[in-house]
């Protein structure tokens, strides 16, 4: 499989899910829950709604506050994770609703904000 | 070709510099030329050599660009630190391509520490990059003109405005226009006119007649007070 990580990755809420299945996407959200095998966690975005998001491999570490995800949509419209990045808010808050407003607008406007 | 530059430092994204042309010496965006910009995105690849420290930065929008910040030798004590893995940064940077390949010369990275500026920044490309092309649309667009075809008469027009349509005022044109709707033999009477046309003095109907009767719009008829449009019904 082709690294993820060199192809656009659409930046995406959870109610985009559906029209990326099988694609890469970039989904940023809030730590939820952590599943006790540490192979899927739940993300809520800047609307509140979850995201199911799976590894491969069990997490290495505790993770919490605002994520984000790198991978792809799975026919269960859950995201198969390849990579993650915990958002550093020790000097600020990250104000992810504010980013939810922020993506409308990059969707809105493709041809200024362009994937790929 | 309207050569709009951009004076300015420009936030882009990854994809916006790799789909960037080259003419020259110079790099357009969708025809706004662009030279110093601003990306922000995470460090990929940190690789540090004698003279300069090589990123790969990524903001999803497509691979991870190339970044070079140039090392200076001679400072003393001046230790550029390098970016590890992991961490966003902010990039200003000139655009550069080499053998086809697209990086970026980094006068300024900067992690950063606030991730709302993220959010600001992709806002701020979408901004930045239709007022650019707006500009350039509005630059090269032929100033509007007054065609005299096809615009009849303006019945719907208020106020005593002077500026002419169809070479005629807006007095003129709603003279001619209650002229035409006359469906009276002889036409149209200047009193008749006058009843019409309450904001107009007397002297402005006779003038506008007047005009409109040498131009060949209007006719007299029965009398010197009688007129009807030249316009066949």
């Amino acid at each position: 499989m082709a690294d993820v990580h060199e192809v656009p990755r659409p930046r995406i809420a959870t109610g985009h899910l559906a029209q990326h299945i099988g694609r890469p996407v970039c989904f940023v959200g809030r730590v939820e829950k952590i599943h006790p095998t540490g192979k899927l966690f739940i993300l809520s975005d800047g609307e509140g709604k979850h995201t199911t998001v799976e590894l491969s491999e069990p997490l290495e570490e505790e993770i919490s506050g605002v994520v984000e995800v790198v991978g792809t949509v799975t026919n269960q419209a859950t995201i198969m994770c390849v990579s993650y990045v915990q958002f550093r808010e020790d000097k600020s808050p990250f104000d992810l609703e504010i980013y939810n407003e922020a993506l409308k607008v990059i969707h809105e406007f493709p041809e200024y904000f362009p994937f790929g | 070709r309207q050569r709009i530059r951009s004076q300015n430092i420009v936030p882009c994204t990854v994809s916006q510099l790799l789909a960037a042309e080259q003419v020259d010496e110079t790099f357009r965006i969708r025809d706004v030329e662009i030279s110093q910009v601003t990306v922000m995105g995470i460090v990929r690849h940190a690789e540090k050599a004698p003279t300069n420290i090589l990123y790969k930065v990524d903001d999803m929008t497509a691979a991870p660009m190339d970044v070079r910040q140039w090392v200076d030798t001679d400072e003393a004590g001046g230790e550029n630190v390098v970016v590890p893995p992991g961490t966003y940064v902010k990039v200003a940077g000139h655009l550069r391509s080499f053998q086809n390949k697209k990086s970026l010369v980094a006068f300024k990275i900067m992690p950063l520490e606030n991730m709302n500026e993220f959010t600001t920044h992709i806002l701020e490309i979408v901004n930045a990059h239709m007022i650019l092309r707006k500009n350039l649309m509005s630059a090269s667009r032929v100033p509007q003109s007054f065609s005299s075809a096809g615009i009849s008469d303006m019945g719907g027009y208020g106020g005593g405005g002077s500026l002419p349509v169809n070479g005629l005022t807006a007095h003129q044109s709603q003279v001619l226009s209650l002229i035409k709707n006359c469906p009276v033999p002889e036409g149209m009477s200047l009193q008749e006119l006058k009843l019409q046309l309450h904001n107009m003095s007397m002297s402005t109907i006779k003038q506008a007649v007047e005009f409109l009767s040498s131009e060949g719009h209007i006719y007299s008829t029965v009398d010197d007070d009688h007129y009807k449009s030249t316009d066949a019904e």
